[in-house]
């Protein structure tokens, strides 16, 4: 495990990524600590501009912007990792198990899951929001993690299915290996790459869904949540009457949490798939090639 | 044939699968649209109506599995009955006049998206670690994990209300009546530039990076070497090799990108109160027209299917394998 943590921060993509996703978590984890006001008490005239005591200024309500972030971080980032597993456990499962079994199993899993990827998904989720009522987070993050695992099941089922004619899980299954093992010691591991992609893909996801779903008054207003205050800026015409803070903090705080995910993201494909670096070692190591090669010519001119 | 046979049936059983779905939401969940609908007139509508609203969503008085059926013959009939929001006008004709303005948003971002990354991705694969790579590749990777919301809010914000360089919401000047003139033609340019950008751009980044993928892919191909062997221009190598064979995987991902090409389309014309489909869902969940958002539901799977259908037609094309079988 060490080695593959030191492997994976050896990519520069991946590190950077790392480190603006742990700076999310950071702040999501001691956000009542350094949230400079309650996030929900009037602390300031209505839409104040950003100043010294309000950084990134106030909302309709007089409101601080800037806590709203913050509180909103734990709230954006518990919903993505929750949904973000559920999916990730689902795909996982299907992929594999359609895969490893075959047949007549695999065609039942991989027409359901072609059929869940060919579904308009995002006007299912609006409608189904709409039939529950205002619904909270976890119930976006167990609405949203429930409907979007057929991406992840379908990649896993292809990674997986180039797995099962390897030699070494041919002679493990020719020992007679149980299937519990087969599937668990031999097989998961070695997807391991393709499920931290689905992973980190299905928080992105899941972030930039519960955002819209909230932004489109789907989600209960008293979340503290980006989605939440994008929806109370609207609703507030925070646009119309200039009041910009209110609506690009939290556009600024989803676009850099996804930027950071899917930073790692390519960093995670980059080690699993060296073809795509975008080769600045290569390039460099050619270079030095040249040179060498200029060096030893003149040499052997003189 | 017998592919694009096997991919009817199964369209076929997908759009079965989503009118289940689509009938048994409303029937699973606690409450019933009627009654909801009643709560929420605040005594607009007369008690009296109940039963006819109950019948406008198939909750006729009849054993679940004729109501089923009830409900599977509508979509044939396309009579979605009358809508709530827009009363007394069919569900079918709201739709109809929305419907182009959608297929003109979408149509118009796809095909800026599609063509600019599938481009810019076989450049950035061909000359990687080089200035396109080195800029394009991580700017699509930043735009791709961007919402549709961030970039309407931002593109309404900067170019409509703090610089009123485009229109904040219409899809044309409502004084002008809807003709086939320069200046009707001009007017739907105006309002629907801001709309199509924004959606092109949520979408580019993932063309880009799936091109850019399965053309590095190709790229250690040894046919390729023969062509240049051969003494062929860069340019033909490029295009008419590498990037013909890189395509197709792209086509596949085109056909999954519809979904989120669907969701873009809807957030987009929200946020510009756009009179497309996406944004009479919006209205229809916000007022709770349950028959507008009945066939809304039914007129978008099938749209997303149509849309996967088109994408296997050019499978078959590009890939000849596919002819002979």
């Amino acid at each position: 495990m060490p080695d593959l943590l030191r492997t994976f921060l050896r990519n520069r993509k991946a590190a950077i990524g790392l480190a603006i996703v742990l700076a999310y978590v950071v702040v999501a984890l001691v956000a009542p600590l350094i949230a400079p006001f309650d996030p929900i008490a009037r602390v300031g005239r209505p839409h104040q501009a950003p100043s010294a005591e309000h950084w990134l200024g106030t909302t309709r309500m007089g409101r601080d912007v800037f806590s709203q972030l913050i509180w909103g971080t734990r709230t954006s980032l518990m919903v993505g990792i929750v949904a973000g597993l559920i999916v990730t456990a689902i795909g996982t499962a299907i992929g594999i198990t359609a895969a490893y079994f075959g047949g007549l199993v695999d065609n039942v899993l991989n027409f359901f899951t072609n059929v869940v990827l060919v579904l308009p998904q995002l006007p299912l989720l609006l409608v189904l929001a709409a039939f529950l009522g205002q619904v909270g987070p976890w119930a976006i993050a167990l609405i949203i993690g429930l409907t979007s695992w057929a991406w992840g099941a379908r990649v896993t089922r292809a990674q997986a299915m180039s797995l099962k004619t390897r030699d070494f899980i041919q002679a493990s299954a020719m020992i007679g290996e149980p299937t519990w093992r087969m599937i668990l010691v031999e097989m998961l591991p070695n997807l391991l790459s393709i499920i931290g992609f689905n992973f980190i893909g299905s928080v992105i996801f899941t972030i930039i869904t519960e955002a819209t779903l909230e932004f489109l008054g789907l989600g209960s207003p008293l979340a503290l949540s980006w989605g939440t205050m994008l929806y109370n800026a609207q609703t507030a015409s925070a646009i119309m009457v200039g009041a910009w803070w209110e609506v690009l903090a939290p556009c600024a705080a989803i676009v850099l949490i996804g930027v950071g995910l899917s930073l790692m993201n390519f960093g995670v494909d980059e080690i699993a798939n060296p073809r795509m670096r975008t080769l600045g070692n290569v390039a460099k190591a050619l270079r030095i090639e040249k040179r060498l090669l200029r060096q030893r010519m003149q040499e052997a001119n003189q | 044939m017998r592919f694009l046979l096997k991919r009817l049936s199964f369209y076929a059983v997908a759009f079965l699968v989503a009118a289940t779905f689509n009938f048994m939401i409303p029937r699973l969940l606690p409450g019933n649209p009627a009654d909801i609908m009643l709560a929420n007139s605040g005594g607009m509508i007369a008690p009296e109506a109940r039963d006819a609203l109950m019948a406008t969503f198939g909750f006729i008085d009849a054993p679940l599995h004729e109501q089923y059926f009830a409900y599977l013959g509508s979509i044939f009939t396309w009579d979605f009955g009358l809508s709530i929001k827009f009363y007394p006008m069919p569900v079918a004709d709201v739709l109809t006049q929305a419907l182009p303005w959608t297929l003109f948003l979408t149509g118009a971002a796809l095909l800026i998206a599609f063509s600019t990354g599938t481009l810019l991705g076989i450049l950035a694969a061909w000359r990687r670690g080089q200035l396109t790579d080195v800029i394009a590749s991580p700017t699509a990777l930043a735009l791709q994990s961007v919402p549709a919301v961030v970039v309407a809010l931002c593109g309404l914000y900067f170019l409509s209300v703090r610089n009123r360089v485009f229109p904040t919401s219409y899809a044309y000047d409502p004084k002008l009546d809807p003709a086939f003139s320069w200046e009707f033609a001009a007017s739907v340019a105006y309002h629907g530039f801001l709309p199509v950008v924004t959606l092109s751009v949520v979408l580019v980044g993932g063309y880009l990076i799936t091109m850019r993928n399965n053309m590095i892919g190709q790229l250690g191909e040894d046919y390729l070497a023969m062509a240049e062997a051969k003494g062929l221009s860069d340019a033909r190598v490029r295009y008419a090799y590498a990037a013909r064979n890189a395509l197709l995987p792209s086509v596949t991902a085109l056909a999954l990108s519809f979904g989120a090409l669907f969701g873009g389309s809807l957030i987009t014309e929200v946020v510009f109160n756009y009179p497309g489909v996406g944004n009479l869902l919006y209205l229809g969940i916000v007022g709770r027209d349950f028959p507008l958002i009945q066939g809304q539901l039914l007129i978008m799977t099938l749209a997303m299917l149509l849309a996967n259908l088109a994408v296997d037609l050019a499978y078959v094309f590009l890939d000849p394998r596919l002819k002979r079988a």
